[in-house]
């Protein structure tokens, strides 16, 4: 009875391990179109970033974290901005995790990248660990 | 209004003192007031307790500088009350006949705003509000206060002693805002005119409210000004019930809506909406993309109407009908191409919270990229997140897609479903399709069965066998994949057989000059990104079999042009000039494509050696294609074949 959780621990941290040898550098036309979506977005996402608005979530996408200082009428477009930037980084870490072979390990590079992500941020910007927002 | 009086006392020091037990009225109530008149004209309200709405303060003073008793009227001119929880003093005048019940009060505020009322002997209190600042009523209204009200109310309130009150006024400037934006408003006019009156225990009302100027922003919707609200219903036990709401809004012919509102939690227990005659065009944009598709918003096009209704409970949609008439619904492509598109479509959509329901739509006919798609039924059942399409025939130029048990599952959560069922492509002529497709022309057939269809976010696989017969001979694709279909990244895998592909109608088709003979083709892990190759493993060879095998001139050139500089033996350079066409033992070509470079090779498929037969003659007279570069940019490669194919450039020969 006591082997179960044992083998299913080993089990983890064989997957873990496994995931953690992929290549997250791991280049293909559509990572590079992806890459290249985001970055042309950032030039608009980084003034949202620095004034609080959008923050950097922690499950690898961005979220809107306080609107309050975007004009009204751009509320809509900002909202849109998100989803267009989520929708491309949620494709790139399926990207990834298939250019590397394993399409499972979606979940393991898209965890990676929340780290890269909120490690990389400015100091200002609003990234949210441990379920909360904290300001950089 | 009830008044119980105590006795005037005057103390031996002349002070007059004039004692009230309580005041009360719905909207405010004062406990023990006691009027102080010192000597010097001066005189001062004490209470005891007091109520304004739901606020309650004790110990309350104000300071009148001139304060007079003349027979049953109280005077108090130039008062100054301080109330904890409001940051500056109010100015307050009044006079008020106690015997007649009758008076006149003024309240000024540090900012202008201004309170005139006038109490009347039938017990009808009339009141004047002058610019006042809304950004006040959190120090009255707690609640408020994680809103942060703001703009100026002008206004008339008319209360009858029959417990009826009419308040008409307008509010200009007007803003709010939730903490996290996601709720605001800015610089909203709007006229207001509220009716209501006491029916035993509890309010009932009516309201009409005029949207002149501004904007709100109710995540995830802007909505500017515009929209009127007729309502009526009633108050009672902390709940505001919205019988009807009637609302115009642009585009749409009727809007009418029914809520409860809990006062005590300020949330809504129940909302139904009921609208009719809808313009897509209109409400599409404004309410549907940004709930539907907010990041392809700009991309979706809308046309037709809609009708329908919604409710909600406690926030959850519980239930939701739509009706289309001639609703059109398109999604432009990511790279700016033609997309897809249905319409005009037709037909009833219901949704139920927890029961199984069925819907069915006339769908006029489609468009996906260049390909008309022609009319079509659909039928479906909805259960929850689940949605089970009937047998769905759509019409494709002279055959049909044919979809079988397709079954769409949302999941627990919007990146997690999930879609399965299978799809038989019905004969479909080659001839119609490079037509739609701007393709050189070609004859034959594409049909195709793919038993295991399966959907999921970032990708659809098509698991069983498309054929296309063409050139008498056949193209087998199986392992189709779609990978992020609606994204910027979309891409598409597959592997394709070619089998006793004709040489002379597919160089003819694609004007490449003129060869004689059959080629069997092998393309393995073939990528597509945006209908472009970025990668694949090919080999095209000679077919087995006895055939006549010829290679014009022209042929020659252009396999040599493609094959680079040097792709003739010097030596055999001079027969080209001689002969309109060469005989050849066996043609081969391979290219292995990857990160932009076509890695080619010959029909040795001898990676290792520099050189690589392309062509290899046989007969008289012949002559060897060979290609002396195995790394080729794919880009300068296309390009050459295009001007090959376009016959802009001559061969070169060398």
């Amino acid at each position: 009875m006591k082997l179960a959780p044992l083998i299913c621990a080993v089990l983890l941290s064989a997957s873990l391990s496994v995931a953690a040898q992929g290549n997250l550098e791991v280049d293909s036309p559509a990572i590079g179109a992806l890459k290249q979506s985001m970055h042309q977005r950032h030039s608009q996402l980084a003034p949202l970033y620095q004034s609080g608005a959008v923050g950097l979530a922690g499950d690898g996408t961005v979220a809107l974290h306080s609107a309050g200082s975007v004009p009204l009428a751009q509320r809509g477009q900002v909202n849109a901005l998100i989803a267009a930037e989520n929708a491309d980084r949620r494709a790139l870490y399926r990207e990834i995790a298939r250019a590397n072979g394993h399409p499972e390990w979606e979940s393991d590079v898209r965890n990676t990248f929340a780290q890269r992500w909120v490690q990389r941020a400015q100091s200002g910007w609003w990234v949210q660990q441990g379920g909360g927002w904290v300001q950089k | 209004m009830a008044l119980l009086s105590l006795p005037l006392t005057a103390s031996a020091l002349g002070t007059l003192v004039f004692a009230v037990g309580r005041v009360e009225h719905p909207a405010f109530a004062l406990q023990g007031l006691q009027f102080d008149f010192p000597a010097g004209g001066r005189a001062r309200l004490s209470i005891a307790r007091l109520r304004v709405v739901d606020r309650h303060w004790r110990n309350v003073r104000l300071d009148c500088a001139h304060g007079s008793l003349d027979g049953a009227t109280v005077r108090c001119e130039g008062g100054v009350l301080r109330l904890a929880g409001l940051p500056h003093p109010l100015q307050i005048s009044f006079q008020l006949d106690l015997a007649a019940r009758a008076g006149t009060l003024g309240i000024a505020m540090p900012d202008g705003a201004r309170l005139n009322a006038r109490l009347l002997t039938d017990g009808s209190v009339q009141a004047t509000v002058t610019g006042f600042d809304l950004g006040v009523l959190p120090a009255w209204l707690p609640r408020l206060k994680a809103w942060s009200p703001g703009g100026r109310f002008d206004g008339e309130l008319k209360w009858h002693p029959t417990r009826m009150f009419e308040l008409k006024g307008r509010l200009a400037g007007g803003a709010f805002g939730s903490e996290d934006g996601l709720r605001a408003a800015e610089k909203v006019a709007l006229d207001v005119r509220v009716d209501a009156a006491l029916k035993s225990d509890r309010w009932e009302w009516t309201a009409e409210l005029g949207w002149r100027d501004g904007a709100t922003y109710l995540h995830p919707f802007f909505i500017e000004a515009g929209p009127s609200l007729r309502a009526h219903g009633q108050v009672q036990q902390g709940v505001l019930d919205i019988r009807e709401a009637s609302v115009t809004l642009e585009g749409v012919e009727q809007l009418a809506a029914s809520a409860l509102l809990n006062l005590h939690t300020g949330q809504f227990d129940r909302v139904a909406v009921a609208l009719a005659g809808a313009d897509l065009a209109v409400v599409g944009p404004r309410w549907l993309a940004p709930i539907m598709a907010p990041a392809a918003g700009g991309r979706l096009r809308f046309a037709g109407r809609v009708s329908g209704a919604l409710e909600f409970e406690h926030g959850r949609l519980r239930l939701l009908d739509a009706v289309f008439d001639e609703a059109g619904f398109s999604l432009v492509g990511g790279d700016g191409g033609p997309g897809l598109a249905f319409g005009p479509l037709s037909g009833y959509v219901p949704w139920r919270d927890g029961l199984p329901t069925r819907g069915a739509l006339r769908v006029g006919g489609g468009r996906w990229q260049k390909l008309a798609l022609g009319a079509f039924d659909l039928g479906v059942d909805i259960d929850d997140r689940r949605i089970r399409f009937d047998r769905l025939r759509i019409p494709l130029l002279d055959g049909a897609l044919v979809f079988d048990g397709l079954v769409l599952d949302g999941g627990d959560t919007d990146t997690d479903w999930t879609g399965k069922g299978s799809l038989v492509i019905e004969p479909l002529s080659m001839h119609l399709l490079t037509e739609a497709l701007d393709l050189p022309s070609m004859s034959g057939v594409l049909s195709g069965s793919i038993p295991g269809l399966r959907a999921s976010p970032g990708e659809v696989v098509f698991d069983g066998t498309t054929v296309v017969s063409v050139f008498d001979g056949y193209l087998r694709a199986t392992g189709l994949r779609v990978l992020e279909p609606f994204g910027v990244g979309s891409h598409l895998t597959a592997d394709i057989e070619a089998h006793h592909l004709d040489l002379a109608q597919l160089t003819e088709t694609f004007s490449f000059g003129s060869i004689t003979g059959f080629v069997d083709a092998d393309v393995r892990g073939l990528e597509l990104v945006r209908w472009r190759p970025t990668g694949f493993d090919a080999k095209v060879s000679s077919s087995e079999g006895r055939y006549p095998r010829r290679i014009s001139q022209r042929a020659v050139q252009n396999i040599s042009s493609l094959g680079g500089p040097g792709a003739i033996a010097a030596i055999q350079r001079s027969l080209l000039g001689f002969f309109d066409t060469f005989g050849y033992r066996e043609i081969g070509l391979g290219c292995v494509l990857k990160a932009g470079v076509c890695e080619m090779s010959g029909i040795d498929g001898n990676a290792e050696a520099e050189r690589f037969v392309i062509v290899s003659g046989g007969g008289i007279p012949a002559l060897d294609v060979i290609g002396y570069n195995r790394r080729v940019d794919w880009r300068e490669l296309v390009e050459r074949l295009q001007r090959v194919i376009a016959g802009n450039a001559a061969a070169e020969v060398r």
